[in-house]
């Protein structure tokens, strides 16, 4: 089948963008990756991208079809051709571009980093053999478990497009992976982290990270769970989990982020100043309308609903986080047996 | 210009492994990878991770180690294979502790399943994410350690005194720039080299650079001729869908609905070793019992829920690569290439015979897998001798001392030929060599291989290597970001390797294991129960032996 891409060219030697069209014969099963790698073969080498396990395993090729961020190697030509598209494929969106269609991943693992991204055992020594755990407990962080690192729900992350600092879907959803593993430690020291300014909070609740996900990871749901475990322990009362309360406070009110209520009821009028940045930023990306100048959604009763649906959800999520999670017993007999 | 004690090439599992043991060790840990480590393809293993547990069944390590040798023809040395066997659990609960997801039984502990003549419920696992599972634990521990990652630099050459090695060079591939890396110990962890074949469960980045890297030091590579091919691969794109399928119950069946298996293995059936197995389909298939160049492993009767709990990833794979749901109709598969069982020959603390160079994972031969890999032994494989690997390396620099030096002019060499590389402008394009070499692999050196096929495919590598020599163009000739010139350079490591591969295979005139000879169907341990060691001389692959190390189990009929 004969497929047709328009592609986002960028080089950094001679600092060129263009967009460029290819034509090329393809085999029916092909994948946006395989159009690509005919593309460099036969067409022009210098088309640049990551690649790898070609098995969506890997995290290498996500990038961006028509702006909505795609793993080149899970995604189908067929339909797009039968459908007479010519996609656009670009680069992946709140990440430096490298070169082509390769973003430069730092700021992805610098933010990974600072979640503390491994199990805190606390120091404890652990049984001789493996811990006790029922399946059900492991299936709480199977879900986050799935995430390949990809990038794609950060490529789409409304919030950070506005907060390039917030930690983010994939950074949280990580986080989610310890907050419910019945073998972590970390308990507050590690909550506080997402608690804090750039967390949970920041989170505008946009859910494009769970449709682009394509591991089905759901890292909003997973940060849910996580501001779950925050109310859990009575770490609430803090600046961010107010935040929270007065977000859904005032669309609630108004099917909009009244930014300009938000930031005052939630850190005070003075601080309020310094946050003002923030929410002009949101504004401008088209996020929020204008905080200066608020007005209503139409379909109120539509994010009345939408917000009836978010309480409900985070409800369910603190009533499992209530449930659980309870450490694994060290088990003594266990520990007998291989002496 | 970086300087590390210990500097570990390849960040998968083995890489990791070892550079977390290192460093735990005290030692100054560097990590170089033409990869993020998380992208390595050790996470896309699915099945699982094999040790003795106990958990699903009567198992001690002995058994193991039984049926270990059994599973590699006896061409595996015993003692290695004890070490595996003995240490694995150990290593499997440390894995946990470090945070691995595994599956559980009814009672809490990890789950066991069966692999393919494992000869007991010995397969741990992560639902069939197991690979994923483990790769991004040790990711979140390398972090934890604190060690330097180089990544995306790909390694060039190693770097010798004459006598010892003494770094790497590496070509930054973000920045463009050839870097030297010295270090007082090398660890080659860079994965296996299954791209040369057409029909592969490999990542692109197996293009086995490590082992050429290696040979052309003057290393010598050992059992180049045992290359495993995996019964059951999707014909678009060769992605594997696990031995977890037929362990959980899934059935093979031929074009007329029969489990054909049970008339090559009648005890086994599907569950028979994976050459075995392989061998089997393609003899249905070539007699005209395939179904599209395929055959068709059955999963419907195991259920959506069994499907969905056990087998997620498989059903992902089959829908999003074959366009069909396993769990309404059975998915065609072939066998394609998989495990490379050879590689750089070490001892089973990872010393080659160069002074300061180790190797660990796929990419080395310890040997644990003889002629053939058990399935579930090779994530064992990485996780036992990373460890031992990265001890050892640490401790010999702590008693050793810094060693060798590092000529300043090895940079500048490397940096020349990449120039060499880039400034061509007339000749082949690097991907119509792949091709080649890829079709005249599968052919003439897959499951089945005669002396005709084998000379043939020689003829054919030589040919190819020829023409590499001559120049290959690299359209991209800018230097930030050139995948096109890493292409380049990684066809030029699988021309190389594949002449072991063939050489080996031409030699070795009998069947064993995954060497399967149909001029020398029979398995001869007079003539070769040894193992075949690659040498490079002035370019060209230079053959020698060793004995097979015995120290239990005599060499015995292998039957399933
Ligand atoms: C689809 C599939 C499924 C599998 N399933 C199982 C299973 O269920 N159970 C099992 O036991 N085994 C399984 N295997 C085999 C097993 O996964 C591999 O043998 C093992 O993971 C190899 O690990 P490794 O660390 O040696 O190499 P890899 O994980 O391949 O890592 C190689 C590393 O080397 C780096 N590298 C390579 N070349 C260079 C260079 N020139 N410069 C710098 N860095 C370089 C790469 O970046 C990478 O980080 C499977 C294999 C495949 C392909
Ligand atoms: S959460 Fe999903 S989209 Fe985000 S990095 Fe992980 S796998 Fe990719
Ligand atoms: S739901 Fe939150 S984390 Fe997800 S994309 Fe929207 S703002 Fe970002
Ligand atoms: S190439 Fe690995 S996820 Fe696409």
């Amino acid at each position: 089948m004969q497929v047709t891409l328009k592609i986002e060219r960028y080089n950094p030697e001679s600092d060129e963008s263009r967009q460029e069209t290819f034509t090329v014969d393809v085999v029916e099963e092909a994948t946006l990756l395989d159009v690509l790698d005919v593309i460099k073969d036969e067409v022009d080498g210098s088309l640049t991208y990551r690649k790898s396990c070609r098995m969506a395993v890997c995290g290498s090729c996500g990038m961006r079809m028509d702006g909505a961020a795609v793993l080149a190697c899970k995604t189908p030509m067929r339909p797009v051709v039968e459908a007479g598209e010519v996609p656009v494929i670009s680069p992946m969106g709140n990440l430096p571009v490298l070169k082509d269609l390769v973003v430069d991943m730092e700021p992805f693992w610098a933010k990974f980093r600072a979640i503390k991204p491994y199990l805190d055992d606390g120091g404890e020594e652990p049984p001789v053999k493996e811990w006790r755990i029922q399946q059900e407990e492991l299936d709480r962080v199977m879900t986050e478990a799935l995430c390949i690192q990809c990038g794609c729900c950060v490529s789409e992350c409304n919030s950070m497009e506005a907060d390039p600092d917030f930690l983010g879907p994939a950074a949280l959803a990580k986080a989610a992976r310890f907050v419910n593993d019945v073998r972590d430690r970390g308990g507050k020291s590690r909550l506080e982290i997402y608690n804090g300014p750039h967390g949970v909070w920041d989170c505008t609740r946009c859910y494009f990270c769970n449709q682009r996900c394509p591991k089905g990871v759901h890292p909003r749901d997973a940060i849910a769970k996580v501001g779950a475990a925050i109310y859990q322990e009575g770490m609430h009362s803090d600046g961010g989990a107010r935040h929270a309360k007065v977000f859904v406070k005032s669309t609630h009110q108004t099917g909009y982020l009244l930014e300009t209520h938000l930031v005052p009821e939630t850190v005070g009028a003075v601080n309020a100043i310094k946050e003002i940045p923030f929410a002009l930023r949101l504004a401008r990306a088209g996020k929020v309308p204008n905080p200066l100048k608020p007005h209503k959604a139409k379909k109120l009763d539509e994010v009345r609903k939408l917000n009836k649906l978010i309480e409900s959800q985070e409800q369910a999520t603190l009533e499992a986080a209530n449930a659980g999670p309870t450490r694994p017993p060290a088990d003594p007999a266990q520990a007998k047996e291989s002496e | 210009m970086v300087r590390h004690d210990v500097v570990v090439v390849g960040a998968g599992l083995a890489g990791m492994r070892a550079a977390i043991e290192a460093s735990r060790y005290g030692a100054d840990v560097g990590v170089v990878s033409k990869l993020h480590p998380t992208r390595s393809h050790s996470g896309a293993a699915e099945g699982g991770i094999n040790a003795a547990l106990g958990n699903a069944g009567e198992d001690d390590p002995q058994q193991h180690t039984f049926f270990t040798v059994k599973g590699s023809d006896y061409l595996g040395d015993q003692d290695a294979i004890a070490v595996m066997c003995e240490e694995g659990p150990g290593d499997i609960y440390e894995l946990e502790h470090m945070g691995a997801i595994f599956s559980r039984t009814e009672d809490g502990r990890i789950a066991q399943r069966p692999f393919g003549a494992g000869g007991a419920p010995r397969t741990c696992y992560a639902a069939d994410i197991t690979g994923h599972v483990l790769l991004h634990v040790l990711y979140e521990q390398l972090v934890k350690s604190g060690v330097t990652v180089y990544e995306e630099w790909f390694a060039l050459d190693l770097v010798t005194d004459g006598e010892r090695c003494v770094g790497v060079t590496a070509w930054d591939l973000v920045r463009g720039g050839v870097q030297g890396v010295e270090a007082s110990a090398v660890i080659m962890a860079t994965g296996g080299l299954g791209r040369m074949y057409r029909g592969t469960t490999n990542a692109y980045a197996c293009t086995g650079d490590g082992m050429s890297m290696a040979w052309r030091a003057g290393v010598p590579l050992k059992d180049m001729e045992f290359m495993q091919f995996h019964p059951t691969t999707l014909k678009s794109n060769g992605v594997l869908i696990t031995e977890g399928a037929r362990g959980e119950g899934g059935y093979l069946r031929n074009s007329e609905g029969e489990r054909f298996m049970f008339n090559y293995a009648p005890n086994a059936g599907e569950l028979a070793s994976r050459d075995v197995v392989s061998r089997s389909e393609q003899t249905e298939i070539d007699e005209g019992r395939g179904v599209d160049g395929c055959v068709l492993l059955d999963l419907t009767h195991l259920g959506a829920k069994r499907i969905n709990e056990r087998l997620h990833g498989s059903r992902e794979l089959a829908m999003d690569y074959a366009g069909v749901d396993p769990i309404e109709e059975p998915i065609p598969v072939r066998p394609g290439s998989h495990y490379h069982m050879g590689g750089i020959d070490t001892d089973v603390w990872g010393h080659t015979l160069m002074p300061g160079l180790y190797a660990a994972g796929e990419c080395a031969c310890v040997s644990v897998h003889g002629a053939n890999r058990l399935g579930g032994n090779s994530l064992l494989e990485t996780v036992v001798f990373g460890r031992r690997t990265g001890a050892a390396a640490a401790q010999d620099v702590r008693r050793n001392g810094t060693g060798g030096v590092f000529s300043p002019s090895a940079a500048g060499i490397a940096e020349r030929s990449i120039g060499r590389l880039l400034d061509k402008n007339d000749g082949e394009r690097p991907h119509v060599l792949r091709q080649e070499l890829a079709d005249a692999m599968y052919d003439n050196a897959g499951i089945f291989r005669t002396a005709e096929g084998l000379e043939a495919c020689k003829a054919k590598v030589e040919e190819l290597r020829e023409r590499y020599e001559r120049g290959v163009v690299v359209q991209d000739k800018g230097r930030d970001f050139n995948t096109d010139l890493i292409q380049a350079i990684e066809l030029g490591s699988m021309l190389e390797m594949a002449d072991c591969l063939v050489t080996g295979a031409i030699a070795r005139t009998e069947s064993r294991g995954a060497h399967s000879r149909l001029d020398y169907p029979e398995r001869d341990d007079e003539a070769w129960l040894r193992h075949t060691l690659a040498f490079y001389d002035e370019g060209q692959v230079r053959l020698d032996y060793r004995p097979v190390t015995i120290t239990e189990y005599e060499p015995a009929v292998r039957s399933y």
